[in-house]
């Protein structure tokens, strides 16, 4: 081995420390891009491929109800691949606890050899023409330990119908599972899918004949166009009362899968950046100080006739040299942590054929970027090798200037300062760039502990806000089909009512010239109790008589201001579109929604005192006393929510605890490095002080004392980074689903202080070493490095 | 000692500039080196020796003037060409041995030699000043007369044309000052090594074939020893 080499290793020897710390940094880099690029990919090509194999569908419609030759008609459309009517409603289930609330969505399945949505089936036989069998969605059946073999009740049109499980399974629909787009969170034990024969369904709920969805798949040449089939689509069914039509892009599962493909994407380009630049910016310090350190070695090295490439390439080395360990270590990690992930998405979503292929293209591009941060901070670090002239370096370096610092101007306020703390503060500013580094790294340390913490609390806030400020209603109830609003009286004899109101809510076609989106418009009464709108800036807005309030994201997709006027496309046949005025613009964290009049929206409809639904708040025991009331498709209750956010907090805790790991290395790096440099800087210094008279407390009280006062700094400065960073996660997090409210709370701010400190400390107390073990007699009798 | 010119120096001077202060440290030197000889320059500190010292082995470039190594102009040499000069054809040894303090004595000749071509056995060299038994130890464990030993192996393995001493004895105690003397005076006479020490300690003159006496940037004296005396019979 080259003589300089096993210098090299020696180095490493000497500064393990140092080169750990940093190699943890790029490890955690290196791991989070190749995992999460790996991930990404993973996620990507299997639902790809399970959309494959199962035939998924491009557009999905909802009907009052259609015969099957209309379906046949829509093959006349052209680019039409598939088209496949079902019946599909949801219902309640029959449990053993009479105050547990278990719904099912009943779909029907068609008797034909090719299905478009077909099922994986993971467990057992397939749906056969026995009416009698279902199949269940896998994700609904692992929460309520539903097995092969057993029985489950369906509640249907007030009937009980015993049907018995023979398979469990997988659907390209269903890879997340959620009722509808304000159901926040999966709740499998709540809310799941079982598949029947078309026979039953269509006798059950009484469609002989006839179907309430289309199913159609497009074909792929045509897929560009699909946005005029789907108009095409909507003309031809127009007399069937199509209530919605979805395109797949829209469609809950997929959104969501698509998102958490994007969040993939986004993490494993943001945090790597981030850590490398760290990582860079600690390699560059250090290696200007070995550097530095090593200037009359460096002149010896010249004089025996060493240049200046080979000299820097040893430096280089070094940097490099910790990357290719990192890059080591995290090929293990990110294999590992991929594995991990892969196992999370198994467990949390239903994809049968998830499987955790290693892309190796990413190990290489991970190297490779590694490479190029550590040859650049190494050279950028150890550039000053070419300034170091042979002749000079074996002079003593020349005292840098000092002069008084600006403080000490400012008489009043520096004779106030102790003699150790005006040392403090000289030495803080002696080295004004790594004092800035130092800063700017506890800072991010600060920001990085923040995002965690805040992400913890916005779910309870997201909670609070539209379950608790903007709708208060403690029940939300649902008919199964529209009533006269006579109903509320029927409704108030069975249950001792605090206050109700009526609703009428109808899925939309909103439009803004080519613009548009399907939304429920909700009716309600102008003087509702239930919903506070307010506008972004937080000024209250009452229901309009005529016009309609828009929640700020959808205003947004259709690109309309507050007194401009947009179509409401109804789903209603031979029924003229309407225009609108829009008059307010909402915040609403949770889905998207239209609102309006309950009048005005009956008059749209033509309908007079039409009621879909009613909202109330009652002591009752509002589930039970409603089981087997018939005409009630659902009732939610604000505590069921509650509950199934409980249980979503498990999950949040697990990953903010990483998030919180990810940030404490990041400062312990920081604050180590920059500590042991300095104390590197100063032996001289120390071991003066320590020939003195001071004694090793009182050495290492002074350098606690500039990193406390550092780290006061760094968080003041945390503060608005903090803010900064939490603010780019509700951007990144901001979906037609939900949009995070951008609300921090002043513990939070106090948490991730406290956490800051804590890894400062931790970083603070690893170097307690080098000033113990300081040897001050050959530091001073030594000049030579 | 021969008479051919090994190193020709021809009008040098060298102006610093030292913060406000510029330095005139060396002015106007014309100076010839021949080869195998054994050159001793005395002078006060502040007196422009290390300049010269520095010139000569290419570590610096004079502001003006010429520098010859055997017939080739040093002094219009880049970067590059006088790294490689120093490779080749200098070596150095330095008040304060300046080892590499995480290399053995070994490794330390050994980073010296693996860049240049003509190297000497290693082992041999070590030998010869006398480490045989002491070349897997640091510079740390080494007494200062050891660690000057191995700078001397580290300048001379190199096999160079031109050995460049910078005040090699003034770390060094009397007993062991002296030992370094006669082993550099051995090496210029068994490897017939020009050797060049610069110093201010005037009796050492005495073992020089010539003595260069410098003050304030000049030169002030050239004196020739016909016989000069064997170190031990040095004293300070």
């Amino acid at each position: 081995m080259k003589k300089l080499d096993v210098r090299l290793l020696r180095l490493i020897k000497n500064s393990k420390g140092q080169f750990i710390s940093i190699a943890v940094i790029i490890i955690l880099a290196l791991t989070v891009f190749v995992s999460f690029n790996m991930m990404r990919d993973n996620l990507d090509n299997t639902i790809a491929h399970y959309y494959d194999i199962t035939n998924y569908g491009d557009v999905f419609v909802e009907v009052t109800r259609i015969p099957g030759n209309a379906i046949e008609n829509l093959y006349d459309i052209e680019g039409i691949e598939m088209a496949q009517g079902r019946v599909s409603n949801d219902v309640p289930l029959r449990v053993e606890d009479p105050n547990e609330k278990v719904r099912v969505r009943v779909v029907s399945l068609p008797q034909e050899e090719y299905i478009v949505n077909d099922l994986y089936t993971i467990e057992g036989r397939s749906l056969q023409e026995n009416p009698r069998t279902a199949v269940v969605l896998q994700q609904f059946s692992d929460a309520r330990s539903i097995n092969i073999g057993d029985q489950i009740t369906p509640y249907i049109a007030g009937r009980d119908y015993p049907l018995d499980i023979i398979g469990i399974v997988g659907s390209p629909e269903y890879i997340y599972l959620m009722e509808n787009e304000q159901s926040l969170l999966p709740a499998p034990e709540r809310f799941g899918v079982i598949y029947v024969t078309e026979e039953f369904a269509q006798s059950a709920f009484g469609f002989q004949g006839s179907y309430n969805q289309v199913v159609i798949k497009i074909q792929e040449e045509h897929l560009n166009k699909i946005d005029t089939i789907v108009e095409d689509i909507e003309d031809q069914l127009d007399r069937y009362g199509v209530r919605r039509v979805t395109k797949r892009e829209d469609q809950l599962s997929h959104s969501m899968m698509m998102e958490e493909v994007e969040q993939l994407d986004q993490m494993s380009t943001a945090i790597p950046l981030l850590f490398l630049i760290v990582a860079a910016i600690i390699i560059n310090i250090m290696l200007s100080r070995i550097v530095k350190n090593d200037r009359m070695s460096i002149g010896v090295m010249k004089a025996l006739g060493y240049g200046n490439r080979a000299i820097l390439a040893h430096y280089v080395k070094f940097s490099l040299a910790i990357g290719l360990v990192a890059a080591i270590f995290s090929s293990f990690f990110s294999i590992w942590l991929s594995q991990v992930f892969t196992n999370l998405y198994i467990q949390f979503m239903n994809i049968p054929l998830l499987q955790m292929d290693i892309y190796y293209i990413y190990f290489i591009y991970g190297i490779l970027l590694t490479s190029i941060f550590c040859v650049v901070s190494g050279l950028m670090g150890a550039r000053n090798v070419i300034k170091i002239m042979p002749a000079d370096s074996m002079r003593p370096e020349a005292p840098k200037a000092g002069g008084r610092i600006l403080l000490e101007k400012i008489t009043f306020l520096w004779q106030r300062i102790s003699f150790s703390w005006k040392m403090v503060i000289r030495n803080i500013l002696r080295n004004k760039r790594r004092a800035a580094f130092l800063v700017l790294g506890i800072a991010l340390t600060y920001g990085i502990t923040m995002v965690p913490v805040f992400m913890a609390s916005v779910w309870g806030n997201l909670f609070t806000i539209h379950y608790g400020e903007f709708q208060t209603m403690e029940y939300n109830i649902d008919f199964a089909k529209p009533m006269n609003h006579n109903a509320i009286r029927e409704l108030t004899q069975i249950l001792e009512v605090d206050h109700i109101e009526p609703k009428v809510e109808i899925p939309f076609e909103l439009r803004n010239g080519w613009r548009k989106k399907n939304v429920s418009v909700i009716g309600i009464p102008q003087d509702t109790a239930f919903y506070n709108f307010k506008s972004p800036s937080g000024t209250p807005i009452v229901v309009p008589r005529d016009g309609i309030i828009l929640t700020e994201g959808l205003g947004k997709i259709l690109g309309v201001e507050i007194g401009e006027e947009i179509v409401l496309k109804n789903f209603i046949p031979d029924r003229e579109d309407t225009t609108i005025l829009v008059e307010g613009m909402t915040q609403q964290h949770l889905g998207t929604n239209a609102y309006m009049n309950i009048d005005t929206l009956n008059h749209v409809l033509g309908e007079r005192d039409m009621i879909t639904g009613v909202m109330m708040n009652s002591e009752d025991q509002v589930v039970l006393k409603l089981q087997d009331v018939k005409n009630i498709s659902q009732v939610q209750s604000v505590e069921d929510m509650m509950n199934s956010f409980l249980e979503f907090m498990d999950m949040i805790i697990y990953s903010v605890g990483i998030m919180m790991l990810f940030g404490g290395i990041l400062g312990f790096a920081i604050v180590y490095n920059t500590t042991i440099i300095s104390i590197s800087e100063r032996t001289m210094e120390f071991s003066s002080l320590r020939v003195m008279g001071f004694d090793k407390k009182e050495i290492y009280k002074m350098i606690s004392r500039e990193n406390g006062l550092m780290t006061m700094l760094g968080i003041l400065l945390g503060v608005p980074i903090a803010y900064g960073m939490c603010y780019g996660v509700v951007s990144a997090f901001a979906t037609d689903l939900y949009s995070i409210p951008l609300i921090i709370e002043p513990r939070s701010y106090g948490v991730a202080a406290i956490a800051t400190i804590v890894f400062v400390t931790v970083a603070q107390l690893a170097t307690i070493k080098k000033i113990y073990r300081l040897n001050f007699i050959d530091a001073l009798k030594n000049r030579v490095s | 000692m021969s008479e051919k010119v090994l190193m020709k120096v021809e009008a040098i001077s060298k102006i610093y500039q030292m913060g406000e202060v510029t330095v005139n440290a060396l002015k106007d030197i014309d100076l010839e080196i021949y080869q195998g000889e054994f050159v001793v320059i005395l002078g006060p500190s502040g007196s422009g020796k290390s300049t010269l010292l520095n010139v000569l082995g290419g570590m610096d470039l004079p502001t003006e003037g010429k520098v010859f190594m055997e017939d080739q102009e040093i002094t219009g040499y880049n970067d590059k060409k006088l790294t490689a000069y120093r490779r080749e054809k200098v070596g150095f040894v330095f008040q304060f041995y300046n080892l590499m303090a995480n290399l053995t004595a070994r490794e330390n000749v050994e980073l010296a030699t693996e860049i240049c071509k003509g190297a000497l056995q290693i082992d041999e060299v070590l030998e010869a000043v006398g480490l045989g038994d002491r070349k897997d130890h640091f510079p740390a464990q080494m007494s200062g007369g050891e660690q000057q030993r191995v700078a001397i192996a580290r300048a001379v393995a190199k096999n160079p044309a031109l050995l460049l001493c910078d005040e090699p004895t003034g770390a060094l105690d009397f007993k062991t000052g002296i030992k370094i003397l006669t082993l550099l005076k051995e090496i210029n006479k068994k490897y017939n090594k020009t050797v060049v020490i610069i110093t201010h300690n005037v009796p050492i003159g005495a073992m020089a074939d010539r003595v260069i006496k410098m003050r304030s940037g000049g030169i002030i004296e050239t004196q020739i020893n016909d016989n000069p005396i064997h170190p031990e019979g040095i004293e300070w």
